[in-house]
């Protein structure tokens, strides 16, 4: 037996190095009361910076794609420009609002159609076309362009704000977790599926999800627990919270059990596609912070609705679209490196069908929770010292609402 | 007297009368045929499937994707199928996640093609 089978468990402890975040009970209301949502609404969410892409999905001229904000209910068009730039915009047609473009991806030659009555914006935005002009009253063309959401762009990530005027910048937005995160190779990660599911519940309960794992030994006895949270770690402690403004970062410690028979297929095949410890050398300070030869994964969160789950191999991006103080959207997206041959090709689908699985045990327990919220019957919550990243949710919630 | 195309490579004719079932288009079907098979289908094809594992994937190994033959194509589909089945089979003992959120409401938006070439960083997609 070498060194690296009997690792320490990690301490307690970890709360008391943030000594304005408290250690007491918290009230439930912010999460299941209307009026404290819609200050949620203009206080948080309307203020922040949302990722809707990657710019490898737009990588010449003309190329484009269409996604929505939930939240806001905004259609968004993102194209390449002839000059490289990334433009974004409200994808809603300057006639009489349809959509600009509806398709959910291409290359356009230069203009976007609307398939309504055949306007035509160009890849800036302009109004170039109307169809059968002189039937209109003077509309001034230079004026009805594409309106613009504001849009910006970090470590090939495509980001938008809701707001006309955004009140803070990406950068400012990011802050130091943006910067210490900022060196990984991101863009390795070539391959991505996506999923998406709506759930009945508060979008902090979404976020609250993957943000502990305290609950892998009892929530994931057969599923994660054998690999994530083997010997060393029966309480599925953490390695440390790192917290930095209204972000924070999980560092998750594992050490590396018995895999089941099809997982053992896949780790020796196609190892490239799997959560597996080591291979974290030269990595930025932000990711495995602690610098620990037990660390497997880092979650790391951007407040208030996006985060990564972040290995040597491979991320995932967990988004949270809040709906309503009670009704969420949630979009997975993970992002793995790409296969040459048909063999990781498999190791592809097995973390993939893995890390679904495994999300589904954690979604169980969403909406029960949410209804023992609604009816009153949880006001308080109790958070362990590995639970912080909660426990930091809450107060960076209540503070900008009391502000 | 003609010979019908092989289903799948010299070598695993054993694992040929999975192919009609058990090699689906992509990863939403074979979710579904997962959802939709008694445990005991599951088992049955997961028990042929595991201990031909090593030597499927030391072929497949040598396969590159974006250039796969039709015998390959189906081989690598039952080794995903096998991926998509293993959890019904080592985990729960049933096609469904235990106490699990209903995976009918999980709705596929981008999937990663089965068969198709794949691009490196910096190549373009
Ligand atoms: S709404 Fe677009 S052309 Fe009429
Ligand atoms: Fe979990």
């Amino acid at each position: 037996m070498n060194e690296m089978a009997t690792p320490p468990v990690p301490d307690i402890g970890i709360t008391a190095h943030y000594p304005e975040i408290g250690t007491g009970p918290v009230d439930t209301a912010i999460y299941h009361e209307p009026a404290i949502y819609a200050k949620e609404m203009d206080a948080i969410l309307r203020r922040s910076w949302y990722m809707i892409g990657r710019v490898e999905q737009i990588a010449r001229a003309g190329d484009f794609f269409t996604t929505d904000l939930p939240t806001f209910g905004y259609e968004i068009l993102v194209c390449r420009a002839r000059d490289g730039k990334v433009n974004a915009f409200h994808n809603v047609c300057t006639h009489r609002g349809n959509v600009a473009e509806h398709r959910s991806e291409g290359h356009s030659a230069g203009l976007f159609t609307c398939r309504f009555h055949g306007w035509s914006f160009d890849l800036e935005g302009d109004l170039k076309r109307i169809r059968d002009e002189e039937g209109f009253f003077g509309c001034d063309k230079a004026k009805m362009g594409l309106r613009r959401i504001a849009c910006g762009v970090w470590q090939g990530f495509i980001f938008v704000c809701p707001e006309e005027e955004p009140s803070q910048t990406l950068e400012e937005w990011l802050g130091e977790q943006g910067a210490d995160t900022a060196d990984y190779p991101w863009s390795q990660c070539t391959q991505s599926y996506q999923w998406e599911c709506e759930i009945a519940c508060n979008w902090k309960l979404v976020n609250d999800s993957p943000a502990e794992v305290h609950h892998i030994p009892v929530l994931h006895p057969n599923s994660a627990a054998p690999t994530m949270m083997a010997s060393g770690n029966p309480m599925g402690r953490l390695l440390d919270v790192r917290i930095r403004g209204n972000h924070r970062t999980n560092s998750h410690y594992s050490v590396q059990a018995e895999p089941k028979p099809v997982q053992k297929l896949a780790y020796f095949h196609a190892s490239a596609a799997q959560n597996v410890a080591g291979g974290a050398r030269g990595y930025p300070p932000g990711i495995n912070a602690t610098r620990s030869p037990f660390w497997t994964v880092d979650l790391i969160m951007f407040f208030p609705t996006l985060s990564f789950t972040l290995s040597a191999g491979m991320y995932t991006a967990h988004q949270v679209w809040p709906l309503g103080p009670n009704r969420s959207l949630y979009r997975q997206r993970v992002f793995v490196k790409p296969a040459g041959t048909a063999a990781e090709r498999f190791g592809q689908e097995n973390t993939m069908v893995e890390f679904r699985d495994v999300v589904m045990e954690d979604f169980s327990t969403l909406e029960r929770i949410q209804r023992a919220l609604d009816s009153g019957q949880i006001r308080e919550f109790h958070y362990h010292d590995h639970e912080l990243a909660l426990r930091h949710q809450h107060h960076v919630v209540t503070r900008i609402l009391a502000a | 007297m003609s010979m019908a195309a092989p289903l799948l490579p010299e070598g695993f004719a054993d694992l040929e009368r999975f192919v009609p079932d058990w090699v689906q288009p992509d990863a939403v079907t074979r979710m579904a045929t997962r959802q939709a098979s008694p445990i005991a289908a599951l088992r049955e094809f997961y028990d042929a499937m595991l201990p031909r594992g090593e030597a499927v994937l030391a072929h497949l190994r040598h396969h590159q994707l974006g250039a796969l033959a039709g015998p390959e194509e189906n081989l690598l589909r039952l080794m995903l199928m096998l991926a998509e089945v293993a959890p019904a089979v080592e985990w729960y003992g049933d096609p469904r996640v235990y106490d699990g959120f209903p995976v009918e409401r999980v709705r596929y938006l981008r999937q990663i093609s089965d068969s198709a070439a794949q691009a490196f960083a910096g190549e373009p997609a």
